[in-house]
C-alpha cells in the first residue's frame, strides 16, 4: 500500500476543490468547539472525569458487558456476540433474511462501515436506505466516508447539486443547501416508512438498564428505530458505561468536541422492543456486541484507544487531515484516530504508512476529550513496525547507515561537513525545490538551503572566539 | 466455544480475575463526585428562565402562559402567527385532551406530512433547555418526528436543574422502550457545514412553558 497511500496523498494535494471543502467543514468545528470549551470553564475537569469512566469500564468490561446483556435481555432485547466483523456481518443479514426483509433502513453508524455492513447488504439483495443526509450523498456517490462526523464533508454544494440532480424526483429546484436538504426529505420520508428493518449504531450501552444511546442531529434515527418490524443495533464491546448519568457525563464532552453544542438535538435511550399498550416502535429489537481486534487492544500498548468517544476532533485539528482529508487514510477511520485504528483493524504491514504520516505535533492529544496520548500510541506502531521489518529497505538502510556514523563522532562530522556543501549547491534562493532522492518532500514543499556551516562547527568557532 | 465465550476469555485472559460487583459499583458511584465540578452552572437561578434562556438559543420558540387553561390559546396563535390551518395531530394523554379546545381540531393519527403536532414534556431539564419524552400507550414516538412544526407543552413544575436530576427519575429496572431528550429543532451542517434547519425531524420546535398548577 505504499505507493499507493502515497498516491492518494498526491491525488488529494492536487485537488483544490478538495481542499476548499476540507477548510470549510473543520475550520467551522475548529471555531465551535473552541468557543464551547472557553463556555465550560469545567471541561478540563469533565475530561479527567471521562476518562476515568471509561478507564474504569475499560478495567471492568467483562463485568459491563454481562450486566448489560442481562439488563437488555431482561428488557427483551436479543443480544448477538460477534468476535470479528464477518460474524458481525452475517449475524445483521440473517435477521434481514429470516425477517424476509426486503428494504432496510440505516442510520449513520462509524460501526457499521467498520464491519462492511453497507455491502454485506447489499451482497444478500437487500436495499440499503442511508438516511443520514452525508450517509445519503455518499451512498448516491459511491462513496466511503471521509470523516466521522461529516462523512460527506469532502463534497461541496455544487457537487451534492449534481448527484441530488439525477438521484431525486422531481429534482431540487435550487443548489443552496436549504433546498437540497428539502429534497433529501421528500424522498427519504416514504422511505422510512415502509422499511422492514431499521439498522443503527449507538454512542453508549447502558450497563444498568440494558438500554442503547444514540445521539444524532436531523431526527432520522428515530425515523430509522420506529417504524420497521425490527430495530438491530450494531456497537463495539468498548461503548459500555455503568448508568445512564455516566453517559451524560460524557455527553457534555462528546458534542462541545464533536460539533460545539451542548447537546445534540435528539438523543434517544432504547430499551427492547414494543411494548403491550405501545402507541408504535418495533416487534423485535437486536443488539449486536462487536469485538473486531477490541479485545487485543486491551491486552496490548494500544488500550488507551478504547477510550475513544468518535467525537472527530482529533481529524478536525490535525494538520495532515486538513491537507489530504479523509480518503487518502485508505480506511475506515481517518486522521490521527484513524491512523491508531487502521492498523489493528486492516494489519500494520497494509498501513503502516499512516503512523508514519505525522507530525507529531500533539494538536490532537490536546483536544481529545479523553486524554488518549494519540502521537504515543503512533510511535507505538512505528516501533512496531520496525521491529516487525516492515519499513522499506532503504528506510532501513538509510537508518542503518546513519548509525554506523552517528557512532564515530569525527566520521560524522566530516560527513555533514560533506552533505552541506552538496544540499547548498541545490539552493540558490535560499529554498531548495527540487532535491533528488527526495521529491516525496520537494514536490509539495521547498526544503530551506542548509546554513554554510554544521551546528557543531558553529559551536567550535564560537567557543574559540569566546576565549 | 461461542463468540461470548471467545470475547470474555480474551477479556478475562488480560483483567485477570475482576472485583466484588458491589466494589465496581461503589467506585463507579465515586467516579461521578463531585457532580458540580464537571458540569456547567446554570445560566438564570430560577429553572424557568434558564430553561427559556437554554431552549432559546438553539432555536426553540418559547411563549410562557399560566395555567393549563392557556394552552389552547396559544397553541391557536403559534398556529396562526405561520400561517396553518386550526389542526393539531395531538398526543393521546387526558392532560391534553381534557382542555377546552374549541376552534381547534385536534387529532390523534399523525400523518406522514403533517404541518403540526402537540405534545406533553414529562420534563424540562434547565441546563440544556432539553424536553423528555418516554414512549408508552399515550405516547407514539412518531409524533415528535414526522410534522413540520412540533409544539410541546412543558408545565415549570416539571423541570429539572441538570442531566443527572433526570437520571435519578430513571428506574434501571423500569426504563421505558425509547426515551427522547429534545433540544432544538431538526437539523443538519452535512452539506459544507452550513446549518439547516428541518432535515428529518420537525424544523420548527415551540414550548409552550406552563406556570402556575391549574
Ligand atoms: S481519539 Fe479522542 S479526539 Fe479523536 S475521535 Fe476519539 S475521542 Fe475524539
Amino acid at each position: 500500500m505504499t505507493a499507493r497511500f502515497k498516491d492518494r496523498v498526491a491525488a488529494a494535494l492536487a485537488d483544490p476543490v478538495l481542499k476548499l471543502a476540507i477548510d470549510r467543514t473543520t475550520g467551522n468545528a475548529e471555531r465551535k468547539r473552541a468557543a464551547a470549551v472557553a463556555d465550560f470553564p469545567q471541561f478540563g475537569a469533565a475530561r479527567a472525569r471521562g476518562q476515568a469512566i471509561k478507564d474504569h469500564v475499560i478495567a471492568h468490561l467483562d463485568h459491563y458487558l454481562e450486566m448489560f446483556e442481562r439488563n437488555a435481555t431482561a428488557r427483551g432485547t436479543q443480544v448477538h456476540w460477534a468476535a470479528d466483523d464477518a460474524e458481525a456481518r452475517a449475524i445483521v443479514t440473517n435477521i434481514c433474511l429470516a425477517a424476509n426483509a426486503r428494504r432496510v433502513t440505516r442510520s449513520k453508524s462509524m460501526l457499521g462501515e467498520e464491519i462492511g455492513l453497507p455491502h454485506a447488504l447489499a451482497d444478500a439483495g437487500i436495499e440499503r436506505v442511508e438516511t443520514d443526509l452525508a450517509e445519503h450523498i455518499i451512498q448516491l456517490a459511491g462513496e466511503h466516508p471521509s470523516h466521522i462526523i461529516w462523512p460527506a464533508m469532502h463534497r461541496t454544494r455544487e457537487q451534492v447539486a449534481e448527484l441530488f440532480k439525477t438521484a431525486h424526483q422531481p429534482p431540487p429546484a435550487a443548489e443552496d443547501p436549504a433546498t437540497m436538504v428539502q429534497s433529501a426529505r421528500r424522498v427519504l420520508r416514504e422511505k422510512f416508512l415502509s422499511a422492514d428493518v431499521g439498522i443503527s449504531g449507538a454512542n453508549f450501552l447502558i450497563a444498568d438498564t440494558g438500554a442503547t444511546c444514540t445521539v444524532t442531529n436531523e431526527g432520522n434515527a428515530e425515523l430509522t428505530t420506529t417504524p420497521p418490524r425490527i430495530h438491530i443495533v450494531t456497537a463495539g464491546i468498548e461503548k459500555l458505561v455503568p448508568s445512564t448519568a455516566h453517559a451524560f457525563a460524557l455527553l457534555r464532552l462528546l458534542v462541545r468536541s464533536a460539533t460545539g453544542g451542548e447537546m445534540t438535538q435528539y438523543t434517544t435511550f432504547h430499551a427492547g422492543p414494543r411494548r403491550t399498550g405501545d402507541a408504535d416502535g418495533p416487534e423485535e429489537m437486536h443488539i449486536v456486541l462487536v469485538d473486531n481486534g477490541r479485545t487485543k487492544m486491551l491486552a496490548n500498548e494500544f488500550r488507551d484507544m478504547l477510550r475513544c468517544i468518535r467525537c472527530g476532533a482529533c481529524m478536525n485539528h490535525c494538520v495532515v487531515y486538513r491537507q489530504i482529508g479523509g480518503h487518502a487514510y485508505g480506511g475506515t477511520y481517518p486522521g490521527p484516530m484513524g491512523s491508531v485504528l487502521t492498523p489493528v483493524l486492516d494489519g500494520l504491514a497494509i498501513s503502516r504508512d499512516l503512523p508514519n504520516a505525522c507530525t507529531m505535533n500533539g494538536r490532537c492529544a490536546e483536544v481529545c476529550p479523553v486524554g488518549i496520548p494519540l502521537p504515543t500510541l503512533l510511535r507505538a506502531w512505528r516501533r512496531r513496525s520496525w521491529r516487525e521489518g516492515l519499513e522499506p529497505a532503504p528506510v532501513r538502510a538509510g537508518i542503518g547507515l546513519w548509525a554506523q556514523f552517528a557512532r564515530r563522532p569525527r566520521l560524522y562530522r566530516l560527513a555533514t561537513r560533506l552533505g552541506l556543501r552538496v544540499l547548498r549547491l541545490f539552493g540558490r534562493s535560499g529554498w531548495i525545490s527540487r532535491l533528488p532522492l527526495a521529491r516525496g518532500w520537494t514536490d509539495y514543499r521547498d526544503m530551506p538551503r542548509p546554513a554554510a556551516k554544521s551546528f557543531m562547527d558553529q559551536y567550535r568557532a564560537e567557543q574559540r572566539a569566546r576565549k | 466455544m461461542t463468540a461470548r465465550d471467545r470475547i470474555l476469555s480474551a477479556i478475562r485472559a488480560t483483567l485477570g480475575p475482576g472485583k466484588p460487583a458491589n466494589e465496581i459499583a461503589v467506585e463507579a458511584a465515586l467516579l461521578l463526585e463531585p457532580v458540580d465540578t464537571a458540569r456547567p452552572a446554570l445560566v438564570a437561578p430560577a429553572l424557568p428562565d434558564a430553561f427559556a434562556q437554554k431552549a432559546a438559543a438553539i432555536g426553540t420558540t418559547i411563549d410562557r402562559v399560566s395555567g393549563m387553561a392557556g394552552v389552547p390559546q396559544a397553541a391557536a396563535r403559534y398556529l396562526k402567527a405561520h400561517g396553518l390551518p386550526p389542526r393539531l395531530a395531538m398526543q393521546p394523554t387526558p392532560e391534553l385532551s381534557a382542555l377546552d379546545w374549541a376552534g381547534i381540531t385536534p387529532s390523534p393519527q399523525i400523518a406522514p406530512d403533517e404541518p403540526a403536532a402537540l405534545g406533553l414534556a414529562l420534563w424540562g431539564i434547565a441546563e440544556s433547555g432539553s424536553l423528555v419524552i418516554h414512549s408508552g400507550p399515550g405516547n407514539p414516538i412518531l409524533m415528535s418526528f414526522l410534522p413540520l412544526h412540533h409544539i410541546v407543552v412543558l408545565r415549570e413544575a416539571t423541570l429539572l436543574p441538570y442531566l443527572e436530576d433526570y437520571a435519578a427519575r430513571l428506574s434501571p429496572q423500569q426504563v421505558p422502550r425509547n426515551a427522547i431528550l429534545i433540544t432544538g429543532p431538526s437539523g443538519t451542517t452535512d452539506i459544507e457545514g452550513s446549518y439547516v434547519r428541518g432535515a428529518h425531524g420537525p424544523g420548527f420546535l415551540h414550548v409552550i412553558l406552563v406556570s402556575g398548577a391549574g
